[in-house]
């Protein structure tokens, strides 16, 4: 294999891994921009998301397909309750205080997951007893795609179609993005913000949820801090395409994928990590509204 | 309004609830005694061994497994008149994997009860965490599972009785390059782990003295669960099998991907970090064929070993494991020491155990070089069928 080839494979390896990462952001993004909170228990609904999709695939025998489903919905709801419980209380306290709580939930979540299912990484059934064979395809120059590869990038379209849908064509979704320009505002139009606001949080959780069970497919393993180090890179991936915006999670998630997988192909694996987080403080010391950001004054 | 607003409200009691339901769960779940103590049979001056292990944390199947051990060995020396007329006796305790919980236990063993020989840790960790108060009470240790170097550095009363890397790395590379035939290595090492670290040197120093050539080194970290891009690499480099230092969840998993990306034929080489059922229950199909080095193996045993296998078997109801082997060995050491000796004093004995060769013990021959460290023959060569580990080689150890 010659040089073309071998980009052309990383860099499939890593829209691959970056769909994974966009899927989280968004969630991270849409958050921040309706109420300015940085959700960082949605890593955690990620890895959730992931062992109920386990859980319905290997207890109840359920399809994939409607394991995929009852994953989102589960996410759904759980977000929604966490809401409800840790951050709309602390809706008009100062921002600190839902961080903290948002803190708070992402241990309060990994632990309990630790304490049902243990430490021990679990098995995901691979795909091959359940929906398709695992082939590899030709592409040009000797580079090759794998069909779990065409899975997840195809899968994290439809559902980033889904949402620019839901967001730019819907009434859901004009009140979304009205109540994150102005939140008193949308209030006093009539839009019942409360409820926006759990849209907002159902549907981005659905997609961390959506992601957790893609993840469990492609890798094949679940884990109960699984959650952790993609929640932080999907943050990092959020700020990079501007926070608040959502194409900016999409191409942030695929940027940070494919940059952490060249790291990999020149051989410095050792600093994948380092490098996206790199990225994190680099974007944030030169231009912290990331790549699609808008400049947000500050509303007192 | 006031509807959805009512669902909220069910949802958070029905979170709230569920929270406290999981909460007492756990709680009857885990007793986690602080300190379990249990002596058995008094017999007078009994000469009184210390297990040090773990019953209940993330190395919870090493410790048990080798007090199991311990307990038959123990079994057998009394049933025989015990040595120099004493009966042997162990004080178990349970260290939960916390290494500040193991040096209240070798306190204890050391001061109030006395031991003559402490058995333990499994983990090299433990284990140096541990013998510094073990030496400086004068007492012998001997770890039935420590790999790692700088061990018996710590002081002369240090021993361990296991297969060491820098004795079954060599021994497998030799294996691999000669006799397989391959020559063309790919080496992953876990970059954060110390063990596959040091491991990897071992291995890559193997590979090149027996005329092997590694053609790429690609670097992992413990709790990946993408190495799509390693292993992209790898296959670009043509190599013809895959040497990996670290533990069984990143080796399962590099060796799915390498099936995802295509590559059918390829086996994956490792050191006993690959050994745990999730090794293949992540792995699947695409760790058959896979080849990892051992100090035991309870296939194609020698008929002394062989009547060891079934008398466990008959009071454990299962086939013994490398740390069930190591576990009775160790006690067997002690005694032997102590008959060879003539004295239960560890100062005394301790000399006797270090002089020590090719003890034909259940896991192998043991014998202490000039170091104290231990030379294990046979090193058994395991290759994955059928999703278990089955007996590849037998390969003597050249010294």
């Amino acid at each position: 294999m010659d040089f073309t080839s071998n980009f052309i494979v990383q860099l499939i390896n890593g829209i691959a891994l970056g769909s994974t990462y966009a899927l989280i952001a968004l969630g991270y993004t849409m958050v921040y921009g309706i109420i300015m909170l940085i959700n960082f228990a949605h890593g955690e609904i990620y890895m959730v998301g992931a062992f109920v999709g386990l859980a319905l695939v290997t207890i109840f025998k359920v399809h994939i397909i409607i394991a995929f489903l009852g994953a989102m919905l589960f996410c759904m709801l759980m977000a929604v309750s966490i809401e409800i419980i840790a951050y709309r209380p602390l809706r008009r306290s100062k921002r600190l205080a839902a961080l903290i709580s948002a803190i708070g939930i992402s241990i309060i979540l990994s632990n309990l997951v630790n304490l049902l299912v243990g430490p021990k990484p679990q098995t995901f059934p691979s795909i091959e007893k359940i929906l398709f064979e695992i082939k590899s395809f030709d592409l040009i120059a000797g580079a090759q795609i794998n069909t779990l590869q065409i899975l997840l990038i195809i899968v994290s379209a439809i559902l980033m179609i889904g949402l620019q849908y839901i967001v730019k064509r819907t009434k859901v979704g004009k009140a979304m993005r009205a109540t994150s320009q102005d939140y008193d505002t949308a209030a006093l139009m009539g839009i019942n913000v409360n409820r926006i606001i759990s849209y907002t949080f159902a549907i981005g959780s659905a997609l961390a949820g959506a992601g957790g069970v893609l993840v469990g497919i492609y890798f094949g393993v679940v884990k109960y801090n699984m959650g952790m180090l993609p929640g932080m890179k999907a943050f990092t991936a959020a700020v990079l395409g501007g926070i608040g915006s959502i194409p900016g999670a999409m191409f942030g998630g695929i940027i940070l994928g494919v940059i952490e997988m060249m790291t990999v192909a020149i051989g410095f694996s050792s600093y994948r990590d380092a490098i996206a987080f790199g990225i994190l403080i680099l974007v944030l010391l030169i231009k912290p509204t990331g790549l699609f950001g808008k400049q947000i004054f500050k509303k007192v | 309004m006031i509807k959805s607003r009512k669902i909220f409200w069910v949802l958070s009691i029905l979170l709230i609830l569920s929270l406290t339901l999981v909460g007492c769960g756990g709680q009857k779940e885990e007793p986690a005694p602080k300190e379990e103590v249990k002596k058995e049979a008094k017999a007078p001056a009994a000469l009184k061994i210390g297990f040090l292990g773990d019953l209940t944390g993330d190395t919870a199947m090493y410790g048990q497994n080798t007090l199991d051990g311990m307990k038959m060995a123990v079994e057998d020396i009394n049933a025989a008149g015990g040595v120099l007329g004493s009966n042997f006796e162990i004080v178990e305790a349970d260290h939960r994997y916390d290494k500040a919980e193991a040096a209240n236990i070798v306190q204890k063993f050391v001061n109030s009860d006395k031991v003559i020989a402490v058995i333990g840790d499994p983990t090299t960790g433990i284990t140096k965490a541990t013998a510094p108060i073990i030496n400086q009470g004068s007492v012998v240790q001997i770890s039935a599972g420590a790999t790692g170097p700088g061990v018996v550095e710590i002081g002369p009363f240090i021993f361990r009785n296991t297969l060491l890397d820098t004795v079954g790395g060599p021994t497998t590379m030799d294996y691999l390059v000669n006799e397989l035939g391959w020559k063309k290595v790919a080496l992953i090492t876990a970059v954060n782990n110390d063990f596959s670290v040091g491991l990897s040197k071992i291995f890559k120093e193997g590979i090149l003295n027996n005329g092997g050539e590694v053609v790429i080194e690609e670097s992992v970290q413990d709790g990946d669960t993408d190495f799509s891009g390693q292993v992209s690499n790898i296959k670009k480099s043509g190599a013809e099998v895959i040497v990996f230092s670290g533990y069984y969840t990143e080796g399962g998993l590099i060796m799915k991907e390498v099936r995802k990306q295509g590559m059918n034929e390829i086996i994956m080489v490792g050191g006993d970090g690959l050994q745990a059922p999730t090794f293949w229950e992540l792995g699947g199909s695409a760790v058959e064929g896979s080849v990892s080095y051992a100090g035991f193996s309870p296939e194609q045993p020698t008929p002394e070993v062989e009547k060891f296998i079934e008398r466990f078997k008959a009071k454990y109801g299962k086939a013994p494991d490398l740390f069930h082997a190591q576990g009775y060995d160790a006690v067997m050491l002690v005694a032997e020491a102590i008959k060879n000796a003539n004295s239960a004093d560890p100062k005394v004995f301790k000399d006797a155990l270090a002089k020590i060769q090719d003890y034909p013990g259940v896991s192998g021959n043991t014998s202490f070089d000039a170091n104290r460290e231990p030379i294990k023959s046979p090193v058994y060569l395991l290759q994955v069928k059928d999703g278990n580990w089955s007996l590849l080689k037998k390969v003597p150890v050249k010294k």
